[in-house]
Order: structure tokens, then C-alpha cells, then sequence
């Protein structure tokens, strides 16, 4: 397997005598796959991509991109080489779409630069690719959630870089919505980037996703394939509640079972 | 707003201000208001003194004033995400003003000693904030620097009231109230200079950093995807603000209300982008403040202190705006 991304034996907490979130965590992320970070909420999911970007420095273990350690890099160079959309992005001015989506040159322009002619036609491309051409004027207070998220995307994707990290992509959106993130994520793979996603729901991750690694109590209980991993025995383990795995018509599907009454 | 319509509405904007500097050295209550005949000036050697002693340094200082209070409002608002930040914020006026009040009772009432004063006093308020924030152990940036703002902007005003309630009633006390209200009234060519540099200095940096701020007003995590050193970023364009605001509120005294409201104005009419929005909110300021001290030394025949001439116009406009919708706070997500 081609790595491009990889954690070797992560040990992490937010501060001295504080509960451990990661421990002894290793992991490899496959070059140009979507993968999929399952767990239920609190596994440090988040803490891991953060990890993965360099904001957070893991107390014990490294991290290393395209063969070199995070700290080889210059906080410029590693942003132009990992983008990340985060859970919860609040835009507390009514920037137009377009202007929000031309943030995503940052790495390439330096503090007293201002974007030229070439961050436009990225942007402009972004934009396109996304689908969401026709919202480059509006305001990004007056667009529905999903759109919201696809101009996230769309910033991520001016940015121009090998990894893409998305924490709960899909989170709050509904099925249409969902669809159009995640099939604009396996084309962004198609083309070559890697990307991983965090999520808690394992039909998205299923949908979206090639490789898979289940998360839990801050370190990994499965990791590989869809049929290695995606299984009644684990996800029922891991989510602590009764869930079935189920072929329909072929592809795999994540049932919930009613939970039985405590007496 | 396209780049063309930008272009001409700033061009348009600096016809409009250099407008309304010829018209104000013309503005006063020499020989009678409102202001002299430009005849007058040829012929009236006193009337040429005044335009060259009096009123050239204070309006140069008056545009610099509101340039410098509506880059310093704009970038604090944009890096603390907050639409109500100004630059009394962080405790800076206070600090500032507690400065002159020290030096008015203690240190000598010379003017260049209490500009020294306030302006130490008043990067030492932004220094107290910033050092209180790092020892607050929950939050993110921008709620512990509001939290070490309000904390240290009530130990300044305590002081300054505590120095006001010990001041010789019939010497100091006039001094540090007037001072406290705010006004250009006595600006000289020597206060001008002793503003510029760091007036320049706090300009052009926000002005060549004016995209950057953008950046700056993202998430923590958001913006350090984006390669953006946040902390040193954030405390390159604070600190060369935040000194141009208090080495100007030294000679000036407290303007409120500058800060504030104009760079809504200017993101009202220019969006939200500070790449457009900041150098608009420059000139607006100058503008708004020229106009300002006009009315400030024309209306009465004792002169109104600005600081309640710019909070009376401030506030009202505010008022306005917040009935028209164009001011939303809204609720972080």
C-alpha cells in the first residue's frame, strides 16, 4: 500500500492528568483512496485530523507526510500540502462566496500579497467543480446549509492540495445534500487526492469511502476494507448498541436493531 | 462591487475628503462663524496665522485621527469576530486615559509628557490583556481576550476614577475631565509630529496586511489550514494599530464611536471583505472626523468637546442602522 499520510504510535491529551485521547495510535492513510474514520462521537476523531495537520503535536509518536515528518515542513509548505474543512466553521462576516473561496490561496501568497488574476480562475474553477458557480456573488449567511458546505469544500479545494482532511462532512444534511458531497469527494479521489473523512454514520462512510478504520475509546479497532471491517461483530461492539450488516442487492448496508428494554 | 465601480468610489470618496479639507480651513468662528472669506486670507495677517498655527495641524491630525480609530475598529473586529469591538476595547482608551491623568497629578502637565504617558499606559493595558489571555485556561483566543479586556479596561477606569476623586478640584481636576471628553483644541505642528510616526507605521501596515486580516477573522483551525502564523500575525497588526490609537488618544483624548461605527458604514457599502472594506473605513474616518471637529469648534462659541460630538453623531447613526437591519449580530454557530 502506498502511504502518503502516516501517525506512528500517537500518545495525546489536552493537558497533564487530563484523560487520555489517543493512545499509542498508528496508522496509515492509502495515497489517493477516500478513507473513512468511523467512531462514535468522543473516540478523538477531530483530535486525530487535528493531529494529521499539525495543529495539535501529539505528545508522544510523529507524524509524517510524503515520507518526510511534519516537522521537516514549514507551516506554508504543509499547507499547501493538507487542507482541512472542519466540523463547526462559523463566517462571522457576510463575505460573498467567492470572496470566502479565494481564502483558500493562502498558502501561496504571502502576508502582503493580495490574490491576482490566477487565484481568481482557481477559485472560479473551484467553484465550478463544486457546482456552485451561480452563488459566487451571494452572501454566505443566505445559503441553506448544504450549499454552505460545498463553498467549505470549494475553499478546500483552491487550496490545491495532495491531502483533504473533512471532519463530519455530512453531518446535518440531508440525503440529497449528502449525495453531492460525498460523490464530489470520490471524484476529488479519482483525480488523485487523498481524503479523509470522520464520521459517525457508516452508511455514508460506506458510500464515500475505500478504506475504512474503526475508532474507539481513542484507539483503533479495525482497520481495512469494507468487509473486513464494516461487520455486525464490530460495529455492534464499538457503537455498544445491537446493529446488523446487511447485503441488499449487493451493497452493504448498516441496520439498526431496537435496542431491548432494561428492567 | 466590482473592481472598476471600487475604484471609482474610492476615487470618488478622496475628490470628497480633500473637498472637505480646502472647505474646512476655511470653517471656524474667526472673524464670525461660519468662517472666513478666502479673500480674507490674503488680506487678514492674523487670519493667515491661524491657518498655518492652529487649524492646518489640527485638521491633519483630526484626518489622521479618524483614519487610524476606524483601521484600528475594522482589524479588531475582524480578528476578535465581534461587530461590537472598538479601540477602547482591550482597555486601551482607558489605559490611555488613566496615563494622562497619572501625568496631569504627578508627573509634570507638560503635553508631550502626558502624550508619553498615555501612549505607555495604553500599549500597557493591550500588554496586561494579552498577558491575562495566556493564563486563562479555557476559551478560545477571542473569548479570553475579551474577557482580560473587560477585566483590565474596569482596573484602569477604577484608577481613573480614583485619581479624579484625589485631584485638586480647581486645577487638576478641570485638566483630566477635559481630557477625558476628548478634543483637538490645542493641536500644535509639534503633536503632528509626534503622532505621524506611528500613525504611519499602524496605517500602512494594515493597509498592506488588508487581505490578510480576512484570514485572520476565520476559525483558529480554519485559518491555520490555511498557513496563516495566527499569533504572530494577529500581534503584528494589533500592536502597530493599538500603538498609533493610543499615541493619538494621547493628544486627543478619548474619541468614541469613530472606531465602531464606521467601519460598518464601510462594509455596509463596500462588503465585507476587508480588502475593500479597510481602506474605504480609512478615509471614511479622516473624513467623518474632519467634518466632526468642524462642527466641534464652529457650533458654540465655547468649543464642544468631539469625544461628544462623535459619540452624539456615532450613536445616532448606530441607531439608525440598527433599525434599518444593516447591523446583525449574530450568534456564533
Amino acid at each position: 500500500m502506498n502511504k502518503i499520510l502516516s501517525l506512528d504510535g500517537i500518545h495525546f491529551s489536552y493537558g497533564e492528568g487530563d484523560p487520555v485521547v489517543l493512545a499509542d495510535l498508528s496508522l496509515d492513510i492509502p495515497t489517493g483512496k477516500v478513507t473513512a474514520i468511523l467512531g462514535p462521537n468522543g473516540t478523538g476523531k477531530t483530535t486525530m485530523l487535528h493531529i494529521m495537520l499539525g495543529l495539535l503535536k501529539p505528545l508522544q509518536g510523529g507524524v509524517r507526510v510524503a515520507g518526510k515528518s511534519h516537522k521537516d515542513y514549514s507551516k506554508r509548505e504543509l499547507s499547501q500540502m493538507i487542507g482541512l474543512v472542519p466540523q463547526f466553521e462559523s463566517i462571522p462576516f457576510n463575505f460573498s462566496v467567492i470572496e470566502y473561496v479565494l481564502l483558500g490561496r493562502s498558502p501561496y501568497l504571502n502576508p502582503f500579497q493580495l490574490p491576482g488574476d490566477v487565484d481568481l480562475k482557481i477559485t472560479e474553477n473551484a467553484l465550478k467543480e463544486a457546482g456552485i458557480s451561480h452563488l459566487a456573488e451571494k452572501p454566505v449567511t443566505e445559503i441553506s446549509g448544504g450549499e454552505r458546505q460545498l463553498v467549505h469544500i470549494s475553499r478546500v479545494l483552491t487550496q490545491q492540495t495532495k491531502i483533504l482532511l473533512l471532519d463530519e462532512p455530512t453531518a446535518h444534511l440531508d440525503l440529497e445534500n449528502q449525495n453531492r458531497i460525498l460523490s464530489l469527494l470520490k471524484r476529488m479521489a479519482a483525480q488523485g487526492v487523498t481524503t479523509v473523512i470522520t464520521t459517525h454514520d457508516p452508511n455514508a462512510a460506506i458510500f464515500a469511502a475505500d478504506h475504512f478504520v474503526l475508532m474507539d475509546q481513542g484507539n483503533i479497532a479495525a482497520e481495512g476494507e469494507l468487509e473486513k471491517v464494516i461487520t455486525t461483530e464490530n460495529l455492534s461492539m464499538i457503537y455498544r448498541t445491537p446493529i446488523r450488516v446487511e447485503k441488499i442487492n449487493g451493497y452493504t448496508m448498516v441496520v439498526m436493531d431496537k435496542m431491548e428494554e432494561h428492567g | 462591487m466590482t473592481k472598476e465601480k471600487y475604484k471609482r468610489f474610492i476615487l470618488l470618496l478622496s475628490l470628497g475628503i480633500l473637498v472637505v479639507f480646502l472647505v474646512s480651513i476655511f470653517v471656524g468662528r474667526y472673524p464670525s462663524p461660519p468662517g472666513m472669506s478666502p479673500r480674507t486670507l490674503f488680506e487678514d495677517r492674523l487670519a493667515r496665522q491661524l491657518v498655518l498655527n492652529l487649524r492646518l495641524p489640527r485638521l491633519l491630525v483630526a484626518f489622521l485621527l479618524g483614519m487610524v480609530l476606524s483601521a484600528a475598529g475594522s482589524v479588531l473586529q475582524m480578528i476578535f469576530r465581534n461587530p461590537l469591538v472598538e479601540p477602547g476595547f482591550l482597555g486601551i482608551s482607558q489605559g490611555a486615559a488613566f496615563g494622562a491623568a497619572v501625568s496631569i497629578l504627578w508627573f509634570a502637565n507638560h503635553p508631550l509628557v502626558i502624550e508619553l504617558s498615555a501612549t505607555f499606559f495604553g500599549l500597557l493595558a493591550l500588554a496586561a490583556s494579552y498577558y491575562l489571555s495566556t493564563r486563562i485556561r479555557y476559551g478560545g483566543w477571542v473569548l479570553r481576550l475579551i474577557l482580560s479586556g473587560v477585566a483590565v479596561s474596569a482596573l484602569f477606569s477604577a484608577g481613573v476614577g480614583v485619581l479624579k476623586y484625589i485631584a485638586d478640584p480647581l486645577t487638576e481636576l478641570p485638566e483630566i475631565t477635559f481630557w477625558l471628553l476628548g478634543g483637538l483644541y490645542s493641536v500644535t505642528w509639534r503633536d503632528l509630529l509626534f503622532v505621524l510616526p506611528f500613525a504611519l507605521v499602524g496605517i500602512v501596515v494594515v493597509y498592506v496586511m488588508r487581505w490578510r486580516v480576512n484570514l485572520l477573522s476565520l476559525n483558529d483551525d480554519t485559518a491555520f489550514s490555511l498557513g496563516a502564523s495566527l499569533t504572530r500575525e494577529r500581534l503584528i497588526l494589533l500592536i502597530t494599530i493599538v500603538a498609533a490609537a493610543a499615541a493619538i488618544t494621547a493628544i486627543s483624548g478619548v474619541i468614541s464611536w469613530v472606531g465602531l461605527i464606521v467601519p460598518h458604514i464601510s462594509r455596509r457599502i463596500f462588503g465585507a471583505s476587508a480588502e475593500k472594506s479597510i481602506p474605504a473605513a480609512m478615509l471614511l474616518g479622516g473624513g467623518f472626523t474632519m467634518i466632526a471637529d468642524d462642527l466641534a469648534r464652529t457650533l458654540l462659541a465655547g468649543e464642544i468637546p468631539l469625544g461628544i460630538l462623535t459619540s452624539a453623531i456615532g450613536a445616532g447613526l448606530f441607531i439608525y442602522l440598527m433599525i434599518s437591519m444593516s447591523i446583525k449580530v449574530r450568534r456564533n454557530e
